[in-house]
């Protein structure tokens, strides 16, 4: 019987106890010591999460991370890796506050940060650490600095300026609307002019403070030599202000301060949409990876272990690599025999076994044994590095994209101020009712013209549509790509964790001779069973990749297994005794077997056996990666849609061939390096059509500088971090079809934005005569504004029409 | 129309309390986790002895 362990929710296999592992009950038993057993009521395990198992050998050296205060007292910033719900932030910071010389302890639930601050020694904090690593969860020290990019200070400004134009225009409202409700019979000069007055007293401040970021975007505008519609926004605000200022000061009528600043207050709501758009689909998964790799546990001579930052990894050094561990420097094996997992390096899907004296590159995951590696690269110089280099040239050299709002913005910002510029100069000059009044009408044409709808437009669709696509699990990191979405012409695949699982899984058990002396029969139904139970019993206990695909295979469709002893040597197989027959599983030599293989009735060659041995039955288990679900519909599905699908591969002819032949492409090329795909997708971009885009599907770090080369790219989350990173959209889970409803969703936002530009342009088409020859009022403006800005926002929400079916 | 004399600073100081409160709480760092924020008021500061020792019984 396997029950599930009490504390981390793995299967365990020893039946008479409630825990998987002694860590996972001490684990539950601190936790009952302090109290807090409901926390196992109130959690909820996300499946897919990081199991709460505590490791051993996890001592981790903060002593580097540790500040220590004016006042006497340390604290520490650490990423928690298993917090999963609301009941862990509460489980630690109660078991923390419980202990003695704990000052704060407050965990970040969005970012997955724990901040710490004790007194007493600096050493206490390792003690602290320590009972949450116990408890399960990984820790890592980070720098907070590394956290606090110019992203966040960027988004706390809009956040600022946002409050200070909310605050202004509100209060500004309050005059204006006195002022438009009461003509000049109930309201003497002077009263007007001390609102008009407090208006200017209160608008100017909070313009000039809440429209920087405006203007610092339109100043690099102009330096990079071609407008954008800040540049159009920045005239408007500054002339309204100069010349309601100028207005104000000569107690004259027509004061825009209002306009100026409902406008300042409209904008950065749009911005600050976009950045939360943005801000939502950075992954914090993906970020603790990226520490994750960024530190290597360094043993030095006299034996002690500690953790350097990968930066700082001279040559010579020696790294201990555990199970499970990505290796953090390229370097050579000095003691130890393990499998390791190459997939991110050649994008292969089966673990490489190495041992002493062979080369190894950062990025591997040490499978089975713990590894000692002699560092013989610096980080900055090893392979990893390379290909990331690599990545970020090709991104350098793309074209920047120019965006819709942008695109149009350059050819509205000049013909609006021509516009303006033409109203000024025939007021003054052909009608003469001098300049003064010829500005105030020129002003009324910008403040009308101004893009306000046009800049709330597009950032509402596309926080929609970004927040529909992450209910899906589909995380999109920039408005832009929906629009580079629907140009897609070309998709082209990556083969392995792409269009293929990218994880070996069982296809066929093969008995290789049967009591009538026949040959290699394909077993099935109860025999495949009766063999793939047997197989499972050994095949549970090992965390090896063929193991664990053939006891998942067993898991899918059967109950119980027997309970066996298993012996296991690393890399060759595995024995135990059943019924008194000996049973071994494992590499053909191990198994004893001399006996050939016939694989002749198969079409492809691609496969790994796996031996087994049951007394003198000899049975092969076929494993190959097979095809995602999905792969053949939509690819047929593209097709359809009129795309061009390529299939661009490392592999080797045989395999891919076969894998284009399922899935129907008929365009494929193998045993690609990252270069050659590189110089590929960049002679395949000069003979698409122009206003065509290539979309670049890929998961492994191979495929990175490809994906960094593609217009638009999609990686999965169980690709590499650094592929996750450079492409515009990450995929979870193993499914493709969100490919095709991305697209499909990207047309409907791009025409939700057209749609948006074009009431925009209606609007002014309207309103531009009206502002032309001088009818245009303070009341009017604010009125058109708003009516405008309203009309765009509620036609942005039919993007939700039709995603919830 | 002299009571404005009085009223629109009255108004204004009353804007700029919130517009300082709100710049407050952003600085104190209480929009950093916005997550963490809403689910924290379901749990209890400390849980009662007797429950615990409730728990402890059924064991």
């Amino acid at each position: 019987m396997i029950k599930a362990c009490l504390h981390c929710g793995l299967d365990t296999e020893r039946t008479e106890e409630k825990f998987c592992c002694a860590g996972c009950c001490a684990a539950y038993k601190i936790i009952n010591k302090f109290g807090f057993k409901n926390y196992y009521n109130l959690r909820q395990i996300d499946s897919k999460e990081r199991k709460m198992k505590p490791q051993e050998d996890e001592r981790i050296d903060i002593d580097e991370f540790i500040t220590e205060n004016e006042n006497g007292s340390y604290c520490i910033s650490l990423m928690v890796q298993g917090i999963h719900c609301a009941a862990c932030v509460w489980l630690i910071e109660s078991i923390l506050k419980k202990q003695k010389n704990v000052i704060k302890a407050r965990v970040n639930l969005s970012r997955k940060t724990l901040f710490l601050e004790w007194n007493k020694s600096k050493d206490a904090g390792n003690e602290l650490i320590s009972i949450i690593s116990d408890i399960g969860y990984k820790i890592l020290p980070f720098d907070e600095k590394i956290i606090q990019e110019e992203e966040k200070k960027y988004g706390d400004n809009i956040l600022k300026s946002l409050a200070v134009a909310g605050f202004g225009a509100g209060n500004v409202m309050l005059f204006s609307i006195v002022l438009w409700i009461s003509g000049p019979e109930n309201m003497g000069d002077s009263t007007r002019n001390l609102l008009h007055f407090f208006s200017a007293l209160l608008a100017l401040p909070a313009i000039i403070y809440s429209s920087r970021p405006f203007f610092s975007s339109a100043f690099k505008a102009i330096k990079a030599g071609y407008p954008n519609m800040d540049l159009a926004i920045c005239m408007a605000i500054s002339l309204s202000c100069l010349v309601s200022l100028l207005e104000t000061l000569r107690g004259q009528t027509d004061v825009y301060f209002d306009s100026a600043m409902m406008l300042v207050f409209f904008l950065l709501i749009g911005r600050y949409l976009d950045l939360k758009a943005r801000k939502k689909a950075f992954s914090v998964a993906s970020q603790f990876a990226m520490l994750c790799a960024s530190f290597g546990r360094v043993e030095s001579d006299d034996g002690q272990v500690k953790i350097i930052p990968i930066k700082d990894l001279e040559v010579d050094m020696v790294l201990v690599v555990a199970v499970g561990e990505k290796i953090a420097a390229d370097g050579i094996i000095i003691d130890g025999n393990s499998e390791v997992d190459a997939s991110l390096i050649n994008g292969e899907s089966l673990p490489k076994l190495v041992k002493c004296q062979d080369q190894v590159f950062s990025g591997m995951i040490n499978l089975e044994s713990p590894l000692k590696v002699k560092v013989t690269k610096r980080s900055k110089d090893s392979l990893l590095a390379q290909i990331v280099t690599l990545s970020e040239e090709v991104e350098g050299e793309k074209n920047h994209y120019v965006r819709m709002a942008d695109r149009f913005s350059r050819f509205y910002t000049p013909v609006v101020h021509v516009l303006a510029f033409a109203t000024f100069i025939s007021w003054c000059f052909y009608f003469g009712i001098g300049w003064e009044a010829a500005l105030v009408n020129a002003t009324a044409v910008l403040i009308i013209t101004c893009p306000c709808a046009l800049a709330l437009a597009v950032p509402i669709v596309q926080t929609i549509a970004i927040s529909n696509f992450i209910k899906k699990g589909i995380l999109v990191k920039s408005g832009q790509s929906l629009e580079r979405l629907r140009e897609v012409g070309v998709v082209v695949f990556d083969k392995t964790g792409s269009l293929t699982i990218g994880k070996p899984e069982l296809l066929d058990i093969i008995l290789l001779k049967d009591e009538s002396g026949e040959k290699n029969i394909i077993l099935t139904g109860g025999q495949r069973s009766y063999y793939l139970r047997l197989a499972s019993s050994l095949a549970v206990k090992s965390k090896h990749p063929i193991s664990i695909a053939i006891s998942k295979e067993y898991q899918k469709n059967y109950e119980s297994l027997e309970s066996l002893s298993v012996q296991e040597s690393r890399g060759f197989g595995m024995e135990s005794e059943y019924q008194d027959a000996q049973i071994r599983l494992g590499r053909k030599d191990f198994c004893e077997i001399d006996r050939e293989v016939d694989l002749s009735s198969y079409e492809h060659g691609n496969f790994i056996s796996t031996f087994m041995k049951v007394g003198d039955q000899e049975v092969v288990f076929l494993l190959s990666d097979k095809l995602k679900q999905d792969a053949q519909n939509v690819v047929s599905c593209l097709k359809d849609l009129g795309k061009k699908v390529i299939l661009l591969s490392g592999d080797s002819e045989k395999a891919v061939r076969d894998v284009a032949n399922k899935v129907n492409i008929s365009e494929f090329y193998f045993e690609q390096t990252p270069l050659s795909k590189v110089e590929f997708l960049q002679s395949l971009e000069s003979k698409v059509k122009n206003n065509q885009s290539i979309l670049m599907v890929g998961d492994g770090l191979n495929d990175a500088p490809s994906l960094a080369a593609a217009d638009i790219s999609i990686s999965f989350s169980q690709g590499s971090d650094i592929s996750q990173n450079i492409a515009d959209i990450v995929i979870q889970g193993e499914r493709l079809e969100p490919i095709i409803s991305l697209i499909n969703s990207s047309r409907k936002a791009i025409w939700l934005m057209k749609q948006n530009l074009i009431i925009a342009l209606i609007y002014n088409l309207i309103a531009v005569p009206f502002a032309v020859i001088g009818f245009v009022s303070p009341l009017i403006a604010a009125l058109a504004m708003s009516s405008s800005s309203l009309l765009v926002l509620l036609n942005s929400l039919r993007m939700n029409q039709g995603s919830h079916k | 129309m002299s009571v404005l004399i009085f009223l629109i600073p009255v108004t204004i100081i009353l804007g700029l309390i919130g517009l300082v409160a709100f710049l407050w709480s952003l600085k104190s760092k209480q929009y950093e986790d916005l997550q963490g924020a809403a689910n924290r008021i379901l749990f209890e500061e400390e849980i009662p002895e007797e429950e615990n020792l409730q728990n402890k019984g059924e064991e």
